[in-house]
């Protein structure tokens, strides 16, 4: 018997007992699924799939519902996306793991640290510099003078000790830029499209040395005879030893990027001038003074000038401004990042790409760590909690400002890396999805979360029970295809968790279904062991 | 534990329960009943010589309340959480249980694993609140200073053996009259057992030529234990509040000793008594209560008896006294006459509805069964009752289970089913006793099994224990119980009518709208519709209990007043307070504010008013209920209860009641009600099962009628003066220097000074109330 329904507008005829949500397949609808996989028992769990009928206005879990003779399906309209992005939100409330680690997060230039380290511990200089110069143009600079951030919010600071781990980006950069052939990026064929960078400190540095690698020549105008701006000339040599600066700036200028000097916007020319000869304008002069702004001819707000949060452009299309210009503060990460954000956000400008960056709420963070939380956490990777803090390291760190440690060293303390991030972030649906609805993770924010767990007892599979759904699809999988223990639902209600039937280990619970269970999970609790420590 | 001995013992169980994997709840239920708990070593007993998956055993042994995978004490106390216990302060008196076994806080059991401490949903005795089941026994009215003396009467008491039960019997066999006394487990908490034996004791020792008879439950229950003399000249006498050391004296007042000697001895022994006894020592006074002008006439006056019909004088178990008072006369007038086309007309011309809560149309509900295809079909006797504060579907199995299973016949018949199953709550021991045998008698007399009455009809009908969870009470998720899974509730559809148990259309109905159907065949639907509202016909029943002078189970006719049930039925307030609201429907219900008192019974007025009829849960609320307590009391027992399913109702509710209970410990914040306001209306739209679309609504229903009270949790103040966190305990200028508050304080909060004004230091105080209620001067102030 054939069942007629609307789906979007769209009449469609499908067998009685067909569930809508392959219905919807069939009229060319996608609906987000989580808890739902073709081939296994519906559940009616995660909620997401949610559609809207609209005779009655009810709201309807589309992959449990059977089609009915009539049925007028929305799969997307304002309700139905308010309800997702709710769900998701109450999702998120409860799933306790951090997509990026805390570091990372904390990054103005979000340097993937975490990466790095794991670089750093496995041997691999070179993969460290490039991971480490893919978010941060100078570091060999920014080891030394960089106030780390990163380091207040990582992980470990709240249990035992910060990790070191601007010393360690440091020790990456300084191999690096002794060795034979330090690393000098691909850039893309020059696409003839010129930009003018305006200041010659980290943010107009670092806007150069990205937009170089994209393909457009850059112009770096500076009103000092040098190129450096603050960090030349306001950062004492004992801190910071200019060989390392110059350096820096010279890989820049390998790229391409030309350095005209003693000139600056206002006095010898004008934004209108530049516009001639030029694309697009980065404007990233540093702190101006009280005359100096106003006649920049862009709009301001009290000193600074104002930007776009998102695309960091000024009132006038096409010119963008960073660093200290928009931001008073004095981290040079800041405006290391601010150039790189401006390279993007240009990059974009000049290609006719669509803005897409929007202020990320949705990540799942965790906050503070439990001591008694560390022991799980790091079992299973080699990090151990350090009980005695070692004096001669970080004497070493305080006397050399983080310059100089050793390769040993180095490993040791990379080595000590809870790797806080989810190595689930590019198949997480429920990441994906509430990037995608806009959901803020910490809207309803419990008051206690769950407890932080690391299940690593499989021989590939890591699970992290704070991090399901309860969806129950692994129970499922399990259950169909036969798992002699396989995975059960524990407990009930808000407490409801899942783990192995009759206190078994994971070992015994996943013997042949672990790959389909981790691909299936959507929210990165089920994941391959391999991936967190891959060189291990 | 030898592990060969434990295999031997649960294959021995396995054997005789089954090992199918729908039987894996009864097998739990009777490891459990053997070792207290579920060792591991059984479960895994169970996984390695049965059909039933690892996954299966642990998902269902965590998922309901009434497994242990730990061992508990010796003795387990059960302390009821009901509506009604806790605004009598049930809190108070789990605390008490716990500083009196001195348990640490995160445990249950105390450390020479003697008592286990366990909260319970509802015990199903809202009159005797706050009330506590230890064993087989049942304590009422507690309080925190009753706790200890508790613990030692029962420790006492559990060492004498009971012995065998004695019937009496005057020696020539005739009697002069019956004495009637409900055993339900209501009665029994209120002290029935001890006046019950004591009445035995006396008959023989006397020989008096009286019946003692069990009968089904009057729901009088402010008066419980009620004792009913019934002269065979058809004169009737009832006391109340009846106390075992008074029987002989009533007893005596009725009926002649049959000879000279028992005669003697009575005059005797009733002279020493009255000798020995000192004044101080005698008990209040009980005089017999006269029904036709006392209060009981008020409460009894504008009730109507259809599902308990004959309360108070059938023997619950005595099938020819059913059957001469009418039973089985609707089942036979159906057989012989009716069709079941026939049959389903009827009852839709009745205008019954579901009494379950949903108020379905029970006629449509039998039609669709009817309707459905399948050689198979199943009817579900759904007894799950598990609303705190509603016990009717107990009490009806309890004292009429005939009349259940008489309504399940009539149902079975009409629409075709052939297998029956009642759904048991786990939390009454005796409801499933009372239909078992039951079931048993009928079986015996040719009115189940083949043949019913000598025709083709047939049914078989069984009983299965639940075992604690008031999801279950969902039908979905209750037939899920039954194949043996998570009570876990399902999508409708597809409705058990179409899909139901294996699969197969299937019945589900409430106890008591069975109980309706013998009475509506047999007087005729008209007579049925006759009574009640436009769109509510009928009686319904209602656990009454709260803040009221007589508490109990009534059933009364529809489109009665909220308002007449409280003032004359209940007689009003206790202690002369303001009646400030009604909540009717538990946790799925609201509170009806006492400015709408005039709403009738009737599903529609309930809905507005911001309630549901439910399932008979009514519990008063008076001026010293904090309306925003009770919002959190039901958000708590509901978010306990999700089954964890749905996003919405599994982290909403609990995001909910987290708000609720900032509210009551003064850490509200703005914005605070406007985010459970929006949370309440998302968790009703999102949540697939009733469970979850209804557990906002007494949040909702007290938004709407006393958001002041929110506003004011807010503001940092409990204007009922209830909430521990917003109040402070001080003692003003009446105190007369009693010292009785400084003795009862167990925490050390009051110096004791005689003859002065004393003094609470509010570190030490728990805000436990109890130097409020021992204060004679009436002189402890809460602000």
């Amino acid at each position: 018997m054939m069942v007629n329904l609307k789906i979007n507008g769209k009449k469609i005829a499908v067998p009685a007992g067909t569930k809508l949500i392959a219905a919807a397949e069939k009229a060319g609808a996608e609906i987000p699924t989580m808890c739902y996989k073709k081939g296994y028992p519906h559940f009616t769990s995660c909620m997401i799939c949610t559609v809207q009928e609209m005779k009655s206005g009810r709201m309807l879990p589309a992959c449990s519902l059977p089609v009915a003779e009539g049925l007028e399906i929305e799969t997307e309209n304002q309700t139905v996306t308010d309800m997702r992005w709710e769900t998701l939100e109450l999702l998120m409330s409860d799933h306790v793991g951090d997509c990026i680690a805390p570091c990372r997060r904390t990054c103005p230039a979000h340097m993937n640290i975490p990466l790095m380290n794991m670089y750093i511990e496995s041997g691999k200089a070179r993969e460290a510099l490039m991971t480490v110069k893919e978010h941060i143009a100078l570091p060999a600079v920014l080891g030394r003078i960089c106030p780390a951030p990163c380091e207040v919010n990582c992980r470990r600071s709240f249990v035992d000790r910060r990790l070191s781990i601007c010393a360690l980006k440091c020790y990456v950069a300084d191999e690096d830029l002794a060795s034979e052939k330090p690393y000098l990026p691909a850039c893309k064929t020059p696409c003839g499209k010129k930009v003018a960078i305006i200041g010659s400190g980290p943010a107009g540095l670092a806007a150069a040395y990205y937009l170089q690698q994209m393909g457009y020549t850059c112009t770096v105008f500076d009103k000092n005879p040098q190129p450096g701006g603050m960090l030349r000339y306001g950062v004492e040599k004992s801190i910071l030893p200019r060989e390392v600066l110059d350096a820096e700036i010279e890989i820049i200028r390998r790229l391409g990027a030309e350095f005209v000097m003693q000139k600056s916007l206002g006095s010898d020319f004008t934004i209108k001038d530049l516009q001639q000869g030029f694309d697009a304008i980065a404007l990233a002069a540093g702190l101006l003074s009280a005359e100096e702004l106003p006649a920049l001819g862009v709009a301001a707000k009290g000193r600074s000038v104002k930007v776009d949060n998102f695309t960091f452009q000024t009132d006038i299309a096409g010119v963008f401004a960073g660093g200290g210009i928009i931001n008073p503060g004095k981290m040079a990460v800041r405006s290391v990042g601010h150039g790189k954000s401006m390279a993007d956000s240009i990059d974009r400008y000049l290609s006719g790409r669509v803005q897409m960056m929007r202020l990320n709420r949705a990540l799942s963070k965790v906050g503070k760590i439990k001591e008694n939380e560390l022991d799980a956490y790091a079992a299973g990777i080699g990090a151990l909690k350090i009980d005695v803090y070692d004096h001669e390291f970080h004497r070493l760190l305080l006397e050399k400002n983080n310059a100089g440690i050793s390769r040993v060293q180095a490993e040791g303390e990379a080595g000590q890396c809870l790797q806080c991030g989810c190595i689930s972030f590019d198949n997480c649906k429920l990441r994906l999805y509430s990037e995608q609805y806009g959901a803020n993770s910490q809207r309803f924010k419990g008051e206690d979360r769950r407890s932080i767990e690391r299940v690593f007892d499989h021989p590939h599979v890591l699970y992290e029970p704070g991090k399901c759904i309860q969806c129950g699809l692994c129970v499922r999988i399990t259950e169909k295809e036969g798992e002699t223990l396989g995975l059960s639902f524990i407990g009930r209600g808000f407490n409801v968790k899942i783990g192995a039937a009759l206190n078994g280990s994971m070992a015994d619970t996943l013997k042949k279904t672990a790959d389909l269970c981790v691909e299936a999970c959507p929210s990165g609790a089920l994941a391959f062991k391999e991936n967190l420590c891959r060189f291990r | 534990m030898q592990s060969a001995e434990l295999n031997s013992e649960i294959d021995a169980i396995i054997k005789s329960i089954g090992g199918r994997p729908s039987d894996v709840i009864p097998l739990l239920q009777a490891i459990q009943e053997k070792y207290n708990y579920l060792p591991e070593a059984a479960l895994r007993r169970i996984r390695e010589t049965t059909e039933i998956t690892a996954a299966a055993i642990t998902g269902v042994a965590t998922f309901y309340a009434q497994f242990r995978l730990k061992p508990a004490g010796k003795h387990i106390i059960k302390i009821c959480v009901g509506t009604a216990c806790h605004v009598m302060g049930a809190a108070a008196i789990y605390d008490a249980f716990k500083d009196e076994l001195n348990i640490p806080e995160k445990l249950d059991t105390d450390r020479d694993r003697l008592f286990t401490v366990e909260k319970v949903a509802c015990l199903g005795c809202c009159m005797l609140a706050p009330a506590v089941q230890l064993e087989n026994s049942t304590y009422g009215h507690l309080t925190r200073q009753k706790v200890a003396n508790l613990l030692a009467d029962f420790l006492s008491s559990s060492q004498m053996a009971n012995g065998p039960e004695k019937y009496s019997r005057s020696r020539n066999g005739k009697t002069n009259g019956e004495v009637r006394m409900c055993r339900c487990s209501s009665c029994l908490a209120a002290g029935a057992e001890p006046v019950y034996r004591e009445l035995q004791n006396n008959i023989q020792m006397y020989r008096l030529p009286v019946q003692l008879k069990n009968v089904g439950c009057t729901g009088i229950a402010y008066q419980s234990p009620l004792v009913t003399v019934a002269l065979n000249d058809g004169r009737q006498f009832q006391y109340g509040k009846m106390q075992p050391e008074k029987t002989r004296e009533m007893l005596l007042e009725h009926f002649s000793p049959a000879n000279f000697i028992s005669r003697n001895t009575a005059r005797l022994t009733n002279f020493l008594d009255r000798y020995l006894v000192s004044p101080q020592d005698e008990p209040v006074t009980r005089y017999p209560l006269d029904i036709r002008f006392g209060p009981e006439a008020s409460y009894l006056g504008p009730q109507k008896r259809i599902v308990t019909e004959q309360s108070g004088s059938l023997d619950p178990l005595n099938l020819a006294e059913y059957r001469s008072n009418g039973g089985f006369v609707a089942l036979n007038k159906c057989l012989q006459n009716f069709s079941p086309a026939k049959i389903i007309d009827e009852v839709e011309k009745s205008g019954l509805r579901g009494r379950g809560g949903g108020g379905f149309p029970v006629g449509k509900k039998w039609r669709l069964v009817a309707a459905a295809a399948g050689d198979k079909k199943y009817i579900i006797c759904n007894g799950d009752e598990g609303d705190p504060g509603a016990f009717m579907d107990r009490m009806v199995l309890e004292s009429f289970p005939f009349r259940v299973i008489e309504g399940m016949l009539i149902a079975a018949y009409a629409t075709g089913a052939d297998e029956g199953v009642m759904y048991i709550r786990a939390e009454y021991p005796f409801a499933p006793q009372s239909a078992r045998r039951a079931i048993t008698i009928c079986e015996e007399n040719a009115l189940l099994g083949q043949h019913i009455s000598d025709s083709d009809f047939s049914f078989k009908l069984r009983v299965f224990s639940a075992a604690g969870a008031f999801v279950c009470g969902e039908e979905t998720a209750l037939i899920s119980s039954l194949e043996g899974e998570r009570g876990m509730p399902k999508l409708r559809p597809p409705f058990p009518a179409q899909q139901g148990l294996w699969g197969k259309p299937t019945l589900v109905n409430n106890v008591e709208s069975l109980a309706s159907i013998p009475w509506i065949l047999r007087n005729g639907a008209d007579h049925f519709f006759k009574l009640g509202t436009k769109t509510s016909k009928g009686t319904k029943t209602f656990a009454l209990a709260g803040k009221i002078k007589r508490s109990g189970l009534i059933e009364v006719p529809m489109g009665l007043t909220l308002r007449q049930i409280v003032e004359e039925i209940g007689g009003g307030i206790i202690d002369d307070k303001t009646f400030k609201a009604i909540q009717v429907g538990g946790p799925s219900g609201g509170c009806i504010p006492s400015w709408l008192a005039d709403t009738p019974i009737d599903y529609e007025a309930l809905t507005s008013a911001g309630a549901i009829m439910g399932s008979g849960g009514m519990v008063v609320l008076d001026e010293s209920d904090c309306m925003v307590d009770i919002a959190c009391y039901f958000m708590a027992f509901t978010q306990a209860e999700s089954c964890g399913k749905c996003t919405y109702c599994r982290i909403g509710t609990k995001r909910m009641l987290e708000i609720l209970q900032r509210l009551c410990n003064g850490r509200g914040r703005k914005g605070d009600l406007e985010k459970l306001e929006s949370l309440s209306l998302s968790v009703k739209t999102g949540s697939i099962c009733g469970l979850g679309k209804t557990a906002p609504n007494p949040v909702l229903s007290i938004l709407k009628h006393f958001r002041e009270e929110y506003e004011a949790h807010i503001e940092g103040r409990c204007p009922a003066a209830k909430c521990k966190a917003l109040i402070i305990y001080s003692i003003d200028h009446k105190c007369i220097g009693c010292t009785r508050c400084a003795q009862a304080c167990a925490f050390q909060a009051i110096e004791m000074k005689p003859f002065e004004q004393h003094v609470i230091i509010s570190d030490n105080c728990t805000k436990c109330d109890i130097c409020r209620q021992v204060c004679p001067a009436d002189a402890v102030r809460v602000i």
